[in-house]
């Protein structure tokens, strides 16, 4: 005879895991709601949108409305749909994350790792830029574009991001080699290495969870922004989100609502498309350096 | 060749002077240690000698060159972390041989190089792992052959063993040793474990609050401290300071204390106590100077017997500790393990002052030098 206690599932173990199973499929379906709707409506045309209720099924797939916001749907003037903005964005996103996320790490290898006079004081008013306003800086930013002769175009904004993004990055590179031990780099500077070799051939290999967190973090930021890319892009230089917002507000007779939603998820899909592949890196780097391990 | 003078050198952040003038000298192959409590400068002496700090004043000389304000990497010294600071992303192959690469040693010299340091270290099966797939004594190995794989002028080493546990400390104590005595290379090891200061060094220098104490052989801190701090500082347990009063015993000074029988205590340099008689000093007497009545030393000079009241008696298996009360000061003796005794018990002792010191109340001061 075994006199080890059985554990007991009693019946209110079970009511009690099924209500909870129950809260979070609920809590899931608000979260995933919008979607579903914007992705319902996508499909169905715009007769079916105006006689069906949201939630109600398409009749049949109909991909018509994904096409012409890709690249039929008047945006403003000209009816090419999202598509060359689409590529705007990636022209601005790229280069800006990229930069940023380079500096970023350059900065905070040096704030944690080389201090100099005056070091803490730079990082401090580096973060002040963290809670600077996007508004505040529109006109000073527009007058320093003109100035820097790049005013409306691709490298301004990559320029606008990069120096907005690099507060952020920043922080997060200096937090996550605060808790490199110094010791690392001075057994490297005795064992000859300089300045940028042991940026790159220690600091860096071991930087990959802050790194995919920063350019997470980054993409998500550049490619959602919308404020800078409106008053600083030129006719020709939109990123994705002005166009969709001109494609939304740009309507010849009814209002396509189908297009409207497919043209928002496709603007959507590049972040979407990072989270899931590097999302569990973004859990695992928010943590790093929590557990020493 | 004199290999490490340390000038004057001091260091300070601020207000604050870590290192007030430091002076230190050794030759060629000398093991010396810096022992000291924590906050007393030895690591910051450690990362000045390493380049890793500035100083704020003096001179250091490695081998007759000046290399105060001198890059780490030009002054060919290796060193040792407390935490190993192993590359984390590299193997310990590439770990020992990146000092070597750095310095545009050729590929194949580099490989031949590891594999020495392995032999020598018997760490030739870890050279594909990485760190953090070794033990903490294997780390330790590895940290080790890092810096010998670069065969610099002189080690440095920051602690090297308090991450380890106690067995494992011993061995590699012996082991480092070991491996002084084959290579021969100027040695500079920082501690705050005494007892590692005196079975490694040729000469401990003492340091407390920035300044140091005392330089000297193991023996000589040992034997011959320069103040009471570094006579407290050195041995396990502690040298036992007791106050005593100074008299006059056959017209030479002696002191005099009371145990449970008052006793006057001959002192191998009494004219030392002459301007010092009716006042009370401090006797340092090293535990095993406080034995039981041992028959081979009845009737030798400086040795005297004394009753005393056991407060506490430890044994540590080869010797007892016995506990006891002088003056209001705790006293220990070491004794024999046969000779037993219950604490509250009236005992004989046998108290051997020819090596006792006295320091000044006061000032703390040798008062005998």
């Amino acid at each position: 005879m075994s006199n080890i206690a059985k554990r007991q599932t009693s019946t209110l173990d079970k009511v009690l895991r099924v209500a909870l199973y129950v809260t979070l499929l609920a809590m899931a379906f608000v979260y995933l709601a919008p979607f579903i709707v914007m992705l319902l409506t996508s499909l169905k045309d715009v007769e079916e949108i105006r006689t069906g209720t949201l939630l109600s099924l398409p009749a049949s797939l109909d991909f018509y409305a994904w096409g012409k916001a890709w690249s039929g749907a008047c945006t403003g003037g000209t009816c090419e749909g999202i598509a060359p903005y689409f590529l705007n964005s990636f022209q601005i996103v790229i280069p800006a994350v990229l930069i940023s996320t380079i500096v970023g790490a350059l900065n905070g290898y040096v704030i944690s790792h080389w201090k100099f006079r005056g070091s803490n004081f730079f990082f401090a008013a580096l973060l002040l830029g963290c809670f600077i306003p996007f508004q505040v800086i529109l006109l000073p930013m527009a007058k320093t574009l003109g100035w820097l002769g790049v005013a409306n175009t691709t490298s301004g904004l990559v320029f606008v991001h990069v120096v907005y993004g690099v507060a952020f990055t920043t922080l997060f590179f200096r937090n996550f080699y605060q808790a490199v031990p110094a010791e690392l780099v001075k057994a490297a500077r005795l064992d000859g290495a300089g300045f940028f070799t042991i940026f790159y051939r220690i600091i860096l290999p071991i930087s990959t969870p802050i790194i995919v967190v920063t350019i997470i973090w980054q993409f998500t930021q550049i490619w959602n922004d919308f404020l800078f890319g409106v008053a600083f892009s030129g006719f020709d230089t939109q990123p994705v989100t002005v166009a969709l917002n001109n494609l939304v507000n740009t309507s010849f007779g009814g209002k396509e609502y189908n297009v409207d939603m497919a043209a928002a998820i496709i603007a959507a899909l590049p972040t979407l498309l990072v989270y899931v592949l590097a999302g569990k890196y973004f859990v695992r780097g928010l943590t790093a350096g929590a557990v020493k391990g | 060749m004199a290999n490490l003078v340390i000038e004057n050198v001091k260091k300070r952040y601020g207000q604050n002077e870590i290192l007030k003038g430091i002076n230190i000298s050794i030759e060629t192959g000398e093991f010396l240690i810096l022992v000291g409590p924590s906050g007393c400068g030895k690591s910051t002496l450690m990362n000045s000698i390493a380049g890793l700090e500035e100083v704020s004043d003096g001179r250091i000389m490695i081998d007759g060159q000046d290399v105060t304000f001198a890059s780490p990497k030009d002054r060919d010294i290796a060193m040792v972390f407390q935490s190993y600071a192993l590359y984390p992303n590299m193997t310990v192959a590439e770990n020992i041989s990146f000092g070597l690469e750095m310095r545009k040693v050729p590929k194949e010299e580099r490989e031949k190089e590891v594999s020495r340091v392995a032999d020598m270290l018997q760490i030739g099966h870890l050279l594909k792992r990485k760190p953090a797939q070794l033990s903490g004594g294997q780390r330790q190995r590895v940290a080790m052959g890092r810096a010998l794989a670069r065969r610099p002028k002189m080690y440095l080493f920051d602690e090297p063993l308090s991450n380890l546990d106690a067995k494992l400390r011993v061995e590699m104590r012996t082991e480092i040793k070991k491996l002084h005595q084959k290579l021969g290379t100027t040695i500079v090891y920082v501690t705050h474990d005494q007892i590692e200061a005196m079975t490694l060094a040729d000469r401990i220098a003492v340091m407390k609050d920035g300044e140091v104490q005392q330089l000297g052989t193991p023996q000589e801190i040992y034997d011959d401290p320069a103040n009471l701090f570094v006579a407290g500082f050195m041995g396990s347990p502690a040298m036992n300071f007791i106050p005593a009063q100074v008299v006059e015993q056959n017209g030479v000074c002696a002191l005099s204390l009371k145990t449970q029988s008052n006793v006057v205590l001959p002192f191998p340099k009494p004219d030392a106590l002459s301007g010092h008689l009716g006042q009370t000093v401090l006797l340092g007497l090293r535990p095993e100077m406080i034995t039981e009545p041992q028959p081979h030393k009845e009737g030798l000079e400086f040795v005297v017997k004394a009753d005393i009241e056991v407060e506490v008696t430890e044994p540590m298996g080869a010797d007892t500790m016995i506990v006891t009360r002088i003056e209001n000061a705790e006293v220990n003796c070491r004794s024999n393990p046969a000779y037993s005794a219950q604490p509250g018990d009236t005992i004989a002792m046998m108290f051997d002052t020819s090596k006792a010191v006295v320091f000044d109340c006061e000032t703390e001061e040798r008062l005998d030098k």
